[in-house]
């Protein structure tokens, strides 16, 4: 199987994937409790002013002509218009993105950083106890629960002592010069960052501790020894190397889980952002709102799987397609 | 001056169970340009052996005694920065069991090899892969599979790779650790006599681990039997073959069939190697051994030179051995 019918069927994969969740995301809002029509319409309404409005959101219209209208308007990437803001989706979605990957970037990116270091370290340490205190923490804080964790944060760093913000992305009104902007948006960051962090890098450092000892065992690592390759070498371009094929998938793998995780934590710092976007439309049953947050969301994820599968094949050349053709 | 001495060496494992007594006193020599055979059933040290005289000991694996010298330099005093620089791959290399794992499965097969010059030696890149190419091209694969990944090759290929590499520094012993098993036969032949060309071609020291003796017979000048983590017999490979002493050396050679004698049936030795936490006492081979009597269950019996040649072999019964009776019926 050649590259391009590789890339194609992914493509066309991910296209089937992406429709059926606009399907469901477009059904299920439709048999959720409650009705849209109680959110922006007041029962003080003549009849023909609620027409009128229906009429202008659309909802006279039969499911399937909705549904039509639902799936061509967002290829068009024009997401409707919020119940609850009357401003365009679109523009409140790209208004808020920004936010959310500065976040999730960052807190991922370190995630992974110390995640695998304090993994190698403690696989490079087995035995010791450092070993048992790096792996004992990592399970520790992979099993509390975030939302419990941030509130604990919260309440210890922005109420009793109060060196962080409680809440927000950046204070009102901000500080004058880019510089000190900066610096204010980064001490926003640190409590919503920090604890994705924390409550993140326990599984990493442990995923990568086990794939390490495990390539440490291997007879190709003994082979390295002999050949007389300093510790270094060993460790990081034998032993890392060749767990990095299922690390790096497994990065792409967690990007959906973290889009996701978006939600909890936006929400408990008043993050402005898509997560929070998302929980408030749900809450007030803002349709087009909540449609387009989980159309960015779904977006999200199936590029992310389709990342993990092109990046496999790039780390393990066991699995480079097409890779018997070159000889 | 033998090229490589092993006087005495003690490696125990420490385990949960109690001390594993893997090589327990052990003393062979190698002389420049031959090659000895280990041969043993699996589980009586040989494999320890080979990772003893390379330092590459797991974390439980302790050197309780012995020496172990290469021209004359103690190998067992050196730093273990000092050893790796010096000793490792420069001098001493080795042949790993490596049909299935012993090449990185994500770098070339090339790579590895230049890796071993590079580390080794102050010479460029470009004449580290001049010289990795004509390595494979010595062992019968083309310098056009240099960037080849291992899974591209054969398990035979890999062995030969593995060879190659092996040779990269112009070491003065290779130590080959089952160099065929895991190969199908016909490319067991075809590893064997690479190994054998090239020991000719660059007049190799070796030492070759295995449990076939027939790789030996074919391979080695000498050959030491290894039986419960100590040398039971030690001599020429053809006088070992031809005349065992030992009663266990007898059972190995009965158990490995001849296709140009008469037909009589292939034998095995009955029983189970011994529990090395708690070996035997006396004989390590008495519960086994159909000779064995009073003094072999509570002597441990020493190692006597019988006849020329180093021919030297541990057991009280060699004037019964000796006798060319077959024990083994």
């Amino acid at each position: 199987m050649g590259f391009r019918t590789y890339l194609i069927r992914r493509i066309v994969y991910a296209l089937i994937v992406l429709f059926v969740i606009l399907t469901f995301n477009f059904a299920v809002f439709r048999l959720m409790p409650g009705d849209a029509e109680k959110m922006i319409i007041d029962p003080r309404f003549s009849p023909e002013a609620r027409m009128a409005l229906r009429k202008q959101f659309g909802l006279d219209d039969p499911p399937l002509v909705q549904y039509w209208k639902y799936i061509t308007s967002l290829l068009r990437f024009d997401l409707g218009q919020s119940f609850a803001t009357r401003r365009p989706v679109a523009s409140e979605l790209a208004e808020r993105l920004p936010n959310t990957i500065v976040l999730f970037l960052t807190a991922f990116t370190l995630t992974m950083i110390i995640g695998t270091a304090v993994g190698v370290y403690a696989a490079q340490h087995r035995g010791t106890f450092a070993e048992t205190f790096v792996t004992g923490a990592g399970l520790f804080t992979y099993a509390v629960p975030t939302f419990f964790f941030q509130l604990l944060l919260l309440m210890l760093f922005g109420y009793y002592i109060r060196i962080f913000p409680i809440h927000g992305t950046m204070s009102a009104p901000p500080p004058d010069g880019a510089f000190l902007r900066f610096l204010d948006r980064v001490h926003h960051l640190i409590l919503p960052a920090g604890s994705n962090v924390i409550i993140g890098f326990g599984s990493w450092a442990l995923y990568t501790r086990n794939t390490m000892l495990e390539a440490l065992g291997q007879d190709y690592i003994i082979t390295a020894r002999a050949k007389g390759l300093p510790r270094r070498d060993i460790l990081y371009h034998h032993a890392l190397r060749s767990v990095l094929p299922p690390i790096v998938t497994l990065i792409f793998l967690s990007l959906p889980g973290l889009v996701t995780g978006a939600v909890i934590t936006e929400t408990i710092f008043s993050w402005h952002g898509v997560g929070r976007y998302l929980m408030d439309a749900v809450l007030q049953q803002d349709y087009p709102a909540a449609q387009g947050a989980f159309y960015l969301i779904a977006l999200a994820v199936i590029i992310s799987n389709f990342m993990a599968d092109l990046v496999y094949g790039l780390v393990d050349p066991r699995i480079r397609v097409g890779a018997g053709e070159r000889r | 001056m033998a090229l490589l001495e092993v006087k005495d060496l003690k490696m125990y494992y420490q385990t949960l169970r109690g001390q594993v007594k893997a090589v327990d006193s052990v003393s062979f020599e190698i002389e420049k340009g031959k090659a000895l055979g280990i041969a043993g059933e699996s589980g009586c040290g040989k494999s320890s052996m080979a990772i003893t005289v390379l330092r590459l000991l797991p974390g439980n694996g302790h050197i309780l005694g012995g020496e172990v010298r290469m021209d004359g330099l103690d190998l067992l005093s050196m730093s273990e920065e000092a050893f790796r620089k010096a000793i490792r791959w420069s001098r001493i290399s080795m042949i790993f069991q490596g049909a299935m794992n012993a090449l990185n499965p994500v770098h070339r097969v090339g790579n590895q090899i230049v890796e071993a010059i590079l580390t080794h030696e102050d010479v460029s890149r470009q004449e580290a892969v001049d010289r990795a190419r004509r390595l494979l091209d010595m062992v019968g694969i083309s310098p056009r599979r240099f960037n080849d990944y291992p899974h591209e090759f054969s398990g035979g290929m890999k062995q030969r790779a593995v060879i190659a590499m092996a040779l990269a520094c112009n070491p003065d012993l290779v130590i080959a650790d089952e160099p065929t098993t895991a190969l199908d036969v016909m490319v067991q032949a075809q590893v064997l006599r690479a190994i054998q060309d090239l020991r000719e071609k660059l007049a190799l020291s070796m030492m070759l681990i295995t449990h076939d003796l027939s790789v030996i017979a074919q391979t080695c000048d000498d050959v030491a039997i290894m039986y419960a983590g100590r040398i039971v017999e030690y001599g020429t490979a053809t006088e070992v073959y031809k005349k065992p002493l030992h009663p266990y050396s007898m059972g190995l050679v009965s158990a490995f069939p001849n296709i140009a004698a008469d037909k009589s049936p292939v034998r095995s030795v009955p029983g189970f190697p011994p529990n090395l936490v708690s070996p035997p006492e006396g004989c390590r081979f008495h519960p086994r051994c159909p000779l064995a009597d009073d003094r072999c269950k509570t002597e441990e019996p020493a190692s006597i030179e019988v006849g020329g040649n180093h021919h030297s072999v541990a057991c009280h019964k060699v004037d019964v051995t000796a006798g060319g009776i077959d024990i083994w019926v």
